[in-house]
């Protein structure tokens, strides 16, 4: 579904090179769960950024479904990760002025209308059925990252991105916020990275990143 | 809450009223300071106009220092006229002051014959008279509506006399009727003026058949009498020094307008970048999560124009009120006259929309053509 050949990112700073990604080359299959597991500023989530098309490779390139994400135009690029992709972010943003149901809905506001079932079954089911005319400043830290999970998840995205979406999380909630995750994917594949081992119970496969490589798999 | 489009150019203004409301708000400050301020000066010319609109009725003529020269010249004007005249009256005038917001303004009672009287109300638009018209050679007088208010004066009451500031006459002239025209009128007898005015101001008053053919005969007889010694009074001249009287402090009124349009625009510019920046990260999470940066670029294009015009329509609409309100309480009391739908003071209210629209137009733009949605998403700003 998602192939990188030979990922590199690199930044210069003062002059020097520095890789947030170095030669990376992965495949990410359909449906499948693949934890990214690395230390602070090993890279993952430049490797995401840049496996979602957020970001543009120093040298190599990703294919999706067999075609160059970054060949495509940023106009294109964005409609893609909206259409196929989902995102969670380490830290729960939501839009201040809207509530719970209408940040769920917000990643496709033209299709409002039909998603709005979806929105509200996934809030019922992340338990925040009684919060959905919320505005997120009413909202617990936990209760906005489900909130975050369910936009992530109501246009039942191909691939799903979720970047340490456990670390403003306590471990129980954590836990919590991966079984939820998991549970509702779908046949949606899900990468996710994460620097705790605990979280990827559920992952199909682990990939380890070092300074911006990669270094073992495990199957 | 009723479930809105979070990209909709309105949601977010709805939704953030504190915000809407003080930027909408300036600009219908602005917006109607610019207005009401135009209007206001501009009412002085306006005012200027209308006090000597009933010299548009009608052609004066008075030699220069000879008045035994007034028949020749009048016989002259009336037999070589380029249109057909309806009338040529001989009179005697004397000064009088009427008020404007800008402090008195020189008028005159022109005295006439009881039927010269008669056709000259007329003339002047007068459709009915409250009270009678003077008797030969009494100290009495007819003014019109608008004089009266601006005056504030009554049938009955003294029009000139020898107290009376600026309308001095030897004998207290009352007024014994009030001519319902919207044109400013102040008559009497003629043989009262002839026997108590000195010295004497003699013109001629002539008035062509056809209304639409006076400014014709006003301008032929400029022409005519250039250079020699008599002088014509026409409502063109008034038109002109309406005109010009007021070039310079225009030119005035163009800096300060300028230089208010100037602060304003910065202030909402920056109003709006302010609130811009506090949303860095909403436009950075949208673009992360698939919004096309042009979708974003346009939704807060229209949310700025959104709030530009209704700025600007509130605005007029202020504007609108206040000038109503000055009007009723200020202007109508003494007559004077206010355009409520003054094109100028419209035109000048223009430039701020455009400008404020043009300024936030290209921060918009300079901000989104620099913005990375990942940098957002890390918490790298902000
Ligand atoms: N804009 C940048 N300029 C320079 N260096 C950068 C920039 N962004 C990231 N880096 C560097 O790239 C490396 C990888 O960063 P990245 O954010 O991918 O790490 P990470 O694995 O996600 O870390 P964490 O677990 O703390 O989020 C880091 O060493 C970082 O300093
Ligand atoms: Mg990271």
């Amino acid at each position: 579904m998602i192939e990188a050949a030979g990922l590199s990112l690199v930044y210069s700073d003062h002059g020097r090179e520095v890789y947030a990604c170095k030669d990376v080359s992965l495949r990410i299959e359909t449906s499948e769960f693949l934890g990214i597991l690395g230390p602070s500023g090993s890279g993952k989530s430049s490797l995401l950024y840049l496996l979602s098309g957020l970001k543009d490779p120093s040298h190599g390139k990703v294919l999706y479904n067999g075609a160059p994400i970054h060949d495509l135009s940023d106009e294109e690029r964005s409609q893609l990760r909206r259409r196929e992709f989902g995102f969670v972010f380490q830290q729960p943003y939501l839009l201040g002025y809207m509530t719970a149901l209408e940040n769920v809905l917000s990643v496709a506001p033209d299709k409002a209308d039909q998603l709005k079932d979806r929105a509200i079954d996934l809030l019922d089911a992340l338990g925040l059925a009684e919060k959905a005319d919320r505005l997120p400043h009413t909202l617990s830290g936990g209760e906005r990252q489900r909130v975050c999970i369910a936009r992530a998840l109501v246009t039942d995205p191909k691939v799903i991105f979720a970047d340490e979406p456990t670390a403003a999380l306590d471990h129980k909630n954590g836990v919590n916020v991966m079984e939820i995750l998991n549970r509702h994917r779908g046949n949606g594949a899900l990468v996710m990275v994460t620097h705790d081992p605990s979280m990827l119970e559920h992952a199909n496969r682990i990939v380890r990143i070092q300074d911006g490589e990669l270094v073992v798999e495990t199957g | 809450m009723r479930l809105l489009n979070p990209i909709a150019p309105t949601t977010f203004l709805v939704r953030n009223l504190g915000k809407t409301i003080p930027l909408v708000s300036v600009i219908i400050l602005a917006v109607m300071l610019v207005q009401s301020i135009i209007a206001l000066i501009n009412s002085i010319p306006f005012s200027i106009r209308t006090i000597y609109r009933y010299t548009d009725a009608m052609l004066g003529v008075s030699p220069r220092g000879d008045t035994s020269q007034t028949p020749f010249l009048v016989k002259d004007l009336v037999e070589n006229s380029p249109v057909p005249i309806d009338r040529a009256m001989f009179c005697r005038a004397s000064a009088t002051q009427v008020k404007s917001i800008v402090g008195k303004w020189p008028f005159v009672t022109i005295g006439l014959k009881p039927d010269d009287l008669q056709y000259y109300l007329k003339r002047q638009g007068s459709t009915k008279l409250e009270g009678r018209l003077p008797k030969v050679g009494a100290p009495e007088a007819v003014i019109s509506r608008p004089v009266a208010t601006n005056l504030q004066l009554k049938l009955g009451d003294v029009l000139m006399g020898p107290e009376v500031d600026g309308m001095y006459s030897p004998m207290e002239v009352k007024i014994v009727g009030i001519a319902e025209t919207d044109r400013w009128v102040m008559v009497n007898d003629i043989d009262y003026q002839k026997a108590n005015h000195f010295p004497p101001i003699d013109l001629a008053i002539i008035c062509a058949k056809n209304r639409a053919d006076q400014d014709k005969l006003d301008a032929w007889a400029q022409e005519r009498v250039k250079g020699k010694r008599a002088q014509v009074f026409a409502y063109r001249e008034v038109e002109k020094d309406a005109q010009t009287m007021f070039e310079i402090l225009y030119q005035i009124l163009n800096a300060v307008i300028a230089i208010l349009t100037i602060v304003i625009t910065l202030m909402v510019g920056m109003l709006m970048n302010i609130y811009q920046s506090q949303r860095l990260v909403e436009f950075g999470l949208l673009q992360a999560i698939g919004h096309t940066k042009r979708t974003l670029v346009k939704r807060v294009l229209s949310e700025a124009c959104l709030v530009i015009i209704i700025g600007w329509i509130l605005g007029l609409g202020a504007a609108q009120g206040l000038l109503r309100v000055l009007k009723r309480i200020l202007m109508e009391p003494r007559a004077f006259a206010l355009d409520l739908n003054d094109p100028l003071s419209f035109a000048y209210t223009v430039p701020i929309p455009i400008c404020i629209l043009v300024v936030s137009f290209a921060t918009i733009m300079i901000r989104f053509k620099k913005f990375d949605p990942v940098a957002v998403v890390e918490r790298r700003i902000v």
